[in-house]
């Protein structure tokens, strides 16, 4: 019976061990090779992917090595690829005299290489423990035959050059570094972190020859007119781009120098001015945009003075005539009449206007060196003088602004220096209700066009200018002083309106000696008749106009 | 399929060692490239500098009022004409009529 028994555990023990043990080997090696075959191809795909990304990544890593250094900048160039900046590597070489062995040897190799140095005084320099710099920005030439001197006292030091091959053209718009190759000012201190970071230059969206023709005119007219100093911007209407922006005086960024002089102030975007009659075209585009006006709407029995509180307003020009229209008061820049439009608008409706085209406020620009308009308290007598442009201060750059926004159709645009910050393909947000601008580009035109116009002289045939003018006192410290801000702001070709132009002197004076050539009749005129906007800064306009105007015409026909 | 599992993995081992070789090769070359386009770049940039500085405004104004003894002339628009190709026929047109047009 024992024996029976244990005879079928066996049995049973037996056919249950071999069926399972067949199924796991089975599993077993098909996970193995599947197992196996995974990895592999992952350590393959990881492998393969991981030499084409080195392969693809180490040139810029080589490029990378560079611009991590302290001793890199990315240069600037202009719109067409122009050098604005560009750094330089140099070698200064230095003494420390601690570390020489043979004084004499040391002087007579020196000697050699170096024959117009003072040796007398570079006998006393090493005689001291002092550390000097025996040449700056040396040669390759005398470096490699220094270093062959093999003396460990020599020593050679790498250091970034900044040049400016322009040397005063851009200097307000550039800036300047300091000696870490940290910008203290314009571009280079704005972009100071873009420029030590990218392998690529910075292209700005200034022309270098435009810049350079109405920099000339500038320097020209500022001895003729004597001026303290004079501004001019030039600026596409659509996007806002800066193709020429000039403040003189100005300074050669090479000289590296430390600048005090308040005259060297960037005047185009930093400078804060009561600009005058050039805001009247603002107090009556607010006026349309509102509905209260018209271009033919009359202003009839318009007084020849104004009293407002302890002060008189006034006309520049007594021949103005009591009886204008809205268009005629724009023409002949008449005082009283903006006065008019402004009171009918009231202080929340202008205020509003100015607002929204940016001349209230310190402007958004790619250099910190912007003008903050001086803030007032609006009143009856404010709303008044700020009509016609008094009381109100702006920076050229801002009026430039809104007259680009007026002139292209009413659309808001942000003025850039830098090419990639310009918004070419986002949909423009219009500010200003359409056909205002027509209605205010045909005036412009008229004002230069017509006889009672005060800017005839800007009338250059081809380009179809148009503009306003704008003469103001300068303000001063409680009140105001004999001296003028003369402005003129030119937008053209005025059918389809591609530019605006400011043109600003900063305390002009007359000249006996300049002879004016009329544009819109035949004939000349010797001497500056008036101080105001009409005889200076719309001289300097047309003649600038002279100069760029082909270049405008045919460069930029097709952008 | 143990043998297809081996010969996949072996031919994946060569593929990666030929693309490692034919990486590293290009590598090599890339590298050589990369160094002679580096120094030519800092000369081309040195060049550049130095055309940019000759061939700046100011300097040509120095050099037409050095070495020329005639003026420069200023191009009034109105003359600018533009020439164009019609049906084998070249036309004379004002310049200045393509900017009102705009």
């Amino acid at each position: 019976m024992n024996e029976k028994y244990s005879k079928i555990v066996l049995e049973e023990y037996e056919n249950r061990f071999l069926y399972k043990k067949s199924k796991t080997n089975l599993n077993i090696e098909f996970n193995r090779i599947a197992f196996i075959f995974f990895v592999f191809s992952m350590i393959s795909i990881i492998f393969s992917i991981q030499l084409l990304h080195l392969g693809s990544l180490k040139i810029e890593n080589k490029v990378r090595v560079l611009i991590g250094k302290n001793n890199y900048r990315s240069d600037i160039v202009d719109r067409n690829g122009n050098y604005l900046a560009k750094s330089v590597s140099s070698i200064d070489v230095g003494i420390n005299p601690v570390e020489v062995i043979d004084k004499k040897r040391l002087l007579v190799n020196l000697q050699l290489i170096f024959p117009n140095k003072n040796y007398s005084e570079l006998k006393k320099k090493l005689n001291k423990k002092k550390f000097f710099y025996l040449e700056k920005k040396i040669s390759i030439e005398n470096y490699e035959k220094i270093m062959l001197l093999g003396d460990k006292s020599i020593k050679s030091e790498e250091k970034l050059t900044r040049i400016y091959p322009q040397k005063n053209l851009f200097s307000h718009i550039i800036g300047q570094i300091d000696d870490d190759n940290k910008g203290i000012s314009g571009i280079e201190k704005s972009f100071n972190k873009e420029l030590k970071t990218s392998a690529e230059p910075l292209s700005l969206t200034v022309d270098t020859d435009i810049q350079f023709l109405i920099r000339k005119e500038l320097v020209k007219f500022q001895s003729i007119f004597r001026s303290k100093g004079s501004a001019a911007i030039l600026m596409n209407v659509d996007n806002g781009e800066i193709i020429s922006m000039v403040s003189y005086p100005d300074f050669d960024l090479n000289k590296r120098e430390t600048l005090e002089d308040l005259d060297l102030l960037n005047r185009a975007s930093k400078g804060v001015y009561e600009l005058g009659s050039v805001f009247k075209i603002f107090t009556v585009a607010a006026g349309l945009e509102e509905g209260l006006i018209e271009v033919d709407t009359e202003f009839l029995n318009l007084e020849k003075k104004l009293k407002c509180g302890k002060s008189t307003i006034g006309e520049y020009n007594k021949k103005i005539p009591s009886n204008l229209t809205v268009e005629q008061i724009l023409i002949r820049s008449g005082n009283i009449g903006s006065v008019r439009i402004g009171q009918k608008l009231g202080i929340d409706k202008l205020k509003s206007f100015l607002n929204k085209i940016g001349v209230l406020t310190i402007i958004d620009f790619d250099i910190e060196e912007v003008g903050e308009p001086i803030p007032f308290r609006w009143g009856k007598c404010k709303l008044a003088t700020v009509s016609f442009g008094h009381g109100i201060t702006a920076t050229p750059l801002q009026l430039a602004k809104g007259y680009a926004i007026i002139a292209n159709g009413g659309f808001d645009i942000r003025p850039s220096l830098i090419k990639k910050n310009l918004n070419l393909t986002q949909k423009k947000k219009r500010i200003i209700k359409e056909g205002i601008s027509k209605k205010i580009n045909t005036i412009l035109r008229k004002i230069v066009t017509t006889k009672e116009g005060t800017a005839g002289l800007a009338n250059i045939e081809g380009y179809e200018i148009g503009g306003k003018t704008g003469t103001a006192p300068k303000a001063i410290a409680g009140g105001y002083s004999n001296a003028n801000v003369n402005t003129f702001v030119a937008v053209f070709p005025i059918s389809k309106p591609k530019y605006v132009m400011v043109v600003l002197l900063d305390e002009p004076k007359t000249s006996g000696d300049y002879i004016y050539k009329y544009k819109n009749k035949k004939g000349s005129y010797k001497g500056t008749p008036y101080n105001t906007a009409g005889w200076t800064s719309v001289e300097v306009a047309g003649k600038i106009m002279e100069k760029i105007g082909p270049i405008l015409a045919t460069k930029y026909i097709e952008n | 399929m143990k043998k297809v599992a081996l010969l996949i993995i072996f031919v994946l081992i060569l593929v990666t060692s030929l693309v490692k070789n034919s990486t590293k090769e290009i590598e090599d070359k890339i590298f050589v490239l990369n160094e002679s386009i580096r120094s030519l770049k800092v000369e081309f940039g040195d060049k550049m500098l130095e055309y940019n500085f000759l061939s700046s405004p100011d300097k040509l104004i120095q050099y037409q009022s050095q070495y020329f003894e005639k003026d420069l002339i200023r191009i009034d628009i109105m003359k600018i004409k533009e020439l164009s190709e019609r049906n084998d026929i070249i036309e004379l047109n004002d310049f200045i009529k393509k900017i009102k047009d705009e």
